[in-house]
């Protein structure tokens, strides 16, 4: 098993991608899910049909409306880049793309651990003398904390795997914003090429199978800290 | 009931591929319009001919016949891809033909000054084919090792799947300009083509076509493939800007 | 303590209409499941709003929707005691104690934990994961975590449903003797008549939804009587046993009492159905339970079918249950004398 130079840029783009992906989505996950779970207001559903929207939505469609906002004409793209901050055919694209197409799966996750919140709990929190945001931070925080594991586990496996709404809108750019998937499929256009490729899959075979293991570490190591 | 079930029968038997009379053709994305219209028209002549075209890039459309897929008609962009065939004996090379030819360009929306290869280093983003698949990228990395520039322009450089993807890029604005074809740079309507890439740092590009193995012995192939080498192919070719020598 | 409600909540087809004006340092909210108590609960605490009306304590505004007021639950400083103790099950049973501690203002912190600690004999949990604790535990930490918030009120919504009898009467002290300590009045929410007897002073009585009637735990109990399974319950504080012939003898102010199920020494609380105890208009010459009381009638009360006899044995009061035929049979009336006979098994020991 062989890698090129590009090849291992190529994991690392990919790992970087998908690390920074997770971190930007998890606090604007979190925020969102606590609304939903959490808060009445009107148009709630509208809220929920849009946050699930990419999960139903085939990426490359994804990708295309996402480089349609961010375009050089684009609503976002043009204010974007009269201050001259480039987006598409960047790494940032990329981060973009992954960080839109896992969002549901965070959310749908975090979502299902602050359910299982009793809500008695946080009646006490609130008896007790803690604002809401305080129960927040105190309370519903450290105890949907299992769901923000298995939320990020699942948003960061999917963005390791995105390529749809990347190749769109952050083009396959070797050592820029060539991830795994993009550079297989770049080997696999090839047929004297395809066996390179397999050692590319067996990498990401790798990177998957010890992200599913943290996974279930992790989920067991919280399940002792559950609800009475 | 009855008549349904009929009526779906009829149907799964008349959608059944493999017509007699339907041809396969597999052609490099950049002789996509030419095909079209010459496929058109001779379809107008012979209406018992039909045409089942894959356009794309010359390397996946060698890979695909190589894994079995019924092609009839393989037209490439580049010798090697058709030699990568001749060699598994999957064409017949002893009748293959030089059906066209073009010259590699750089075209863009930039407002920058571009005018030659050492130009380029100036630019952010350059599209070319994946160089692993598509000639055109392969002409162009060539010509970045020749002009001794390929190092400098890692990074920059986004791949397209194809020819006419890189066009596209290079017609939306999000890269500076792409190598194509004088003959797809022609056909780009906000992408100007700044210069042509000096002859002396890249292979001719060359068309090679040849009929598959499978297809030597049909009549409707070998007539569509006569047809191609004919004086009306020749007229539409130079119309869209291919050189025929 | 005074609280003011005059407040109204619908929920679903449910509508809950409150008004009511309540003093006291130990109330009792009596009833059903599903008459509304929760939802009170709820609307006191600032948990809930309610659709109008307002809630005051001790005069100070907790919500009116006319003057627009709605001070949010951690600014009300009622703290609650839920039927399952509910402790943070990612805290420790420290920081459990200390939540409401923590976040009470530092004038307000009357309460010092180790005092709490020491009376509600929680040293021990102190080591022992929140996950370790049995159930009366956990409710004892519960107590001690609301009551460190040093509450103006303390809510107990049903504390003790959800223990079994054994428990339930162990824990009954120490709500009381927390609340008399430290002199933090509370609202004792629940279905059981013998719960208020031991728990509140006065009751406010919730039916479907509105406020039926305000009354003491006696009267409640009194009327009840006749639905009750047992009756009346009478509730004696016994001690100081002596041992005899397998059976305890407890003095009862001049009396004395034999009973089965007693304790070596000690003190216990008995309860006794007024259903298990025989009225004689004369001395029985030879009986087989072990208890006979002479006694006087000091008042009759009605309650459906039955008649509920007060009596008075050397100044020690006690409620027995006879049909009212019964009743007309032995001609009894204020001031009879009447013989009481108790057999030493229907003392059932509490506590």
């Amino acid at each position: 098993m062989t890698l090129t130079p590009e090849d291992i840029a190529a994991i690392w783009l990919s790992l970087k991608v998908a690390l920074t992906a997770t971190a930007l989505a998890l606090p604007f996950g979190f925020a969102i899910a606590w609304l939903i779970v959490f808060r009445r207001f009107r148009g709630k559903v509208v809220l929920e049909v849009l946050i699930n929207l990419p999960l139903t939505l085939p990426p490359v469609v994804i990708g295309f409306f996402l480089l349609l906002l961010l375009g050089k004409n684009g609503w976002i793209g043009k204010l974007l880049d009269a201050s001259g901050i480039p987006i598409i055919f960047t790494w940032k694209a990329a981060v973009i793309a992954s960080a839109t197409v896992g969002f549901p799966l965070l959310v749908r996750s975090i979502r299902l651990g602050m359910e299982s919140i009793d809500q008695q709990l946080i009646e006490a929190s609130r008896s007790l003398g803690a604002a809401w945001y305080d129960t927040l931070a105190t309370i519903i925080l450290p105890l949907s904390l299992r769901g923000i594991m298995a939320g990020s586990s699942l948003m960061f496996a999917r963005s390791l795997g995105e390529f749809g709404a990347t190749i769109i809108v952050a083009g396959n750019i070797p050592g820029i914003t060539q991830t795994i998937p993009l550079a297989i499929y770049d080997y696999a256009s090839s047929p004297s090429s395809v066996t390179m490729a397999l050692s590319l899959c067996m990498v990401s075979v790798i990177i998957s199978v010890v992200v599913l293991i943290v996974h279930e570490l992790l989920g067991k190591k919280l399940h002792r800290r559950s609800a009475l | 009931m009855r008549k349904t079930l009929l009526l779906l029968f009829a149907l799964l038997t008349i959608s059944m591929p493999a017509m007699a009379g339907e041809l396969s053709l597999s052609v490099a994305a950049s002789l996509k319009e030419v095909i079209n219209e010459l496929s058109a028209s001779y379809t107008k002549k012979n209406p018992g001919s039909t045409f089942v075209k894959n356009f794309g890039p010359s390397g996946t459309l060698a890979g695909q016949i190589e894994n079995g897929a019924p092609v009839d008609l393989f037209i490439a962009a580049n010798n090697q891809w058709m030699d990568y065939l001749k060699e598994k004996k999957l064409v017949d090379g002893a009748n293959a033909k030089m059906l066209a030819y073009n010259s590699l360009v750089f075209a863009g929306t930039t407002t920058k000054k571009v005018a030659s290869m050492n130009d380029l280093l100036k630019l952010d983003k350059i599209a070319i084919g994946s160089p692993k698949s598509v000639p055109a990228g392969e002409y162009a990395m060539t010509s970045f090792k020749n002009a001794g520039i390929d190092n400098q322009l890692a990074g920059k450089l986004v791949m397209a799947k194809d020819v006419r993807e890189c066009l596209m890029y290079a017609e939306l604005g999000e890269v500076d300009g792409g190598f194509v074809y004088r003959t797809d740079a022609l056909l780009a309507q906000k992408a100007k083509l700044l210069f042509v890439v000096p002859q002396k740092l890249y292979p001719r590009v060359t068309y090679p076509m040849a009929l598959t193995v499978k297809a030597a012995q049909n009549k409707e192939a070998k007539a569509f493939y006569l047809f191609l080498q004919g004086a009306e192919a020749k007229s539409v070719l130079r119309k869209y800007g291919f050189v025929l020598k | 303590m005074n609280l003011r409600i005059d407040a109204e909540k619908k929920q679903g087809s449910f509508l809950l209409q409150v008004n009511a004006d309540v003093s006291g340092e130990r109330i009792g909210i009596f009833g059903r499941s599903g008459s509304g108590k929760s939802t009170l609960v709820h609307l006191i605490s600032g948990l809930l709003e309610p659709d109008r009306g307002e809630i005051y304590l001790n005069d100070e505004c907790l919500f009116s929707s006319a003057k627009c007021v709605n001070l949010s639950p951690e600014r009300r400083r009622i703290a609650i005691v839920f039927q399952q103790a509910m402790l943070f099950p990612h805290l420790s049973v420290k920081a459990n104690l200390l939540y409401g501690y923590r976040r009470c203002r530092a004038e307000n912190r009357n309460i010092k934990p180790e005092t709490l600690i020491t009376i509600l004999k929680l040293q021990p949990l102190m080591q022992r994961g929140v996950h370790n604790l049995s159930g009366g535990e956990k409710q004892r930490v519960a107590l001690g975590r609301a009551v460190l918030a040093n509450p103006r009120l303390l809510l107990m919504d049903e504390p003790l449903s959800a223990l079994d009898d054994t428990l339930r009467f162990q824990i009954i002290p120490y709500l009381k003797s927390v609340s008399e300590e430290f002199g933090i009045p509370y609202l004792f929410i629940s279905h059981s008549i013998l719960e208020m007897q031991l728990m509140a002073e006065r009751i406010v009585v919730i039916k479907n939804g509105s406020l039926a009637e305000t009354t003491t735990p006696d009267q409640l109990a009194r009327t009840s009587m006749a639905q009750s399974p047992k009756g009346y319950l009478n509730l004696l504080h016994l001690a100081d046993p002596v041992q005899n012939n397998g059976l305890y003898a407890y003095p009862w102010g001049h009396n004395t009492l034999l009973i089965s199920d007693g304790e070596a020494k000690g003190k216990s609380l008995f309860e006794l159905s007024s259903r298990d105890i025989i009225l004689f208009k004369q001395h029985p010459e030879a009986i087989s339970a072990r208890n006979l009381l002479e006694c006087t009638v000091t008042e009759l009360f009605r309650s459906d079918v039955r008649v509920g006899v007060v009596l008075s044995a050397n100044g020690e009061k006690f409620v027995a249950e006879i049909v009212r035929s019964a009743a007309e049979d032995l001609n009894i009336t204020t001031g009879s004398t009447l013989f009481a006979a108790i057999k030493a098994s229907s003392f059932r020991k509490l506590g």
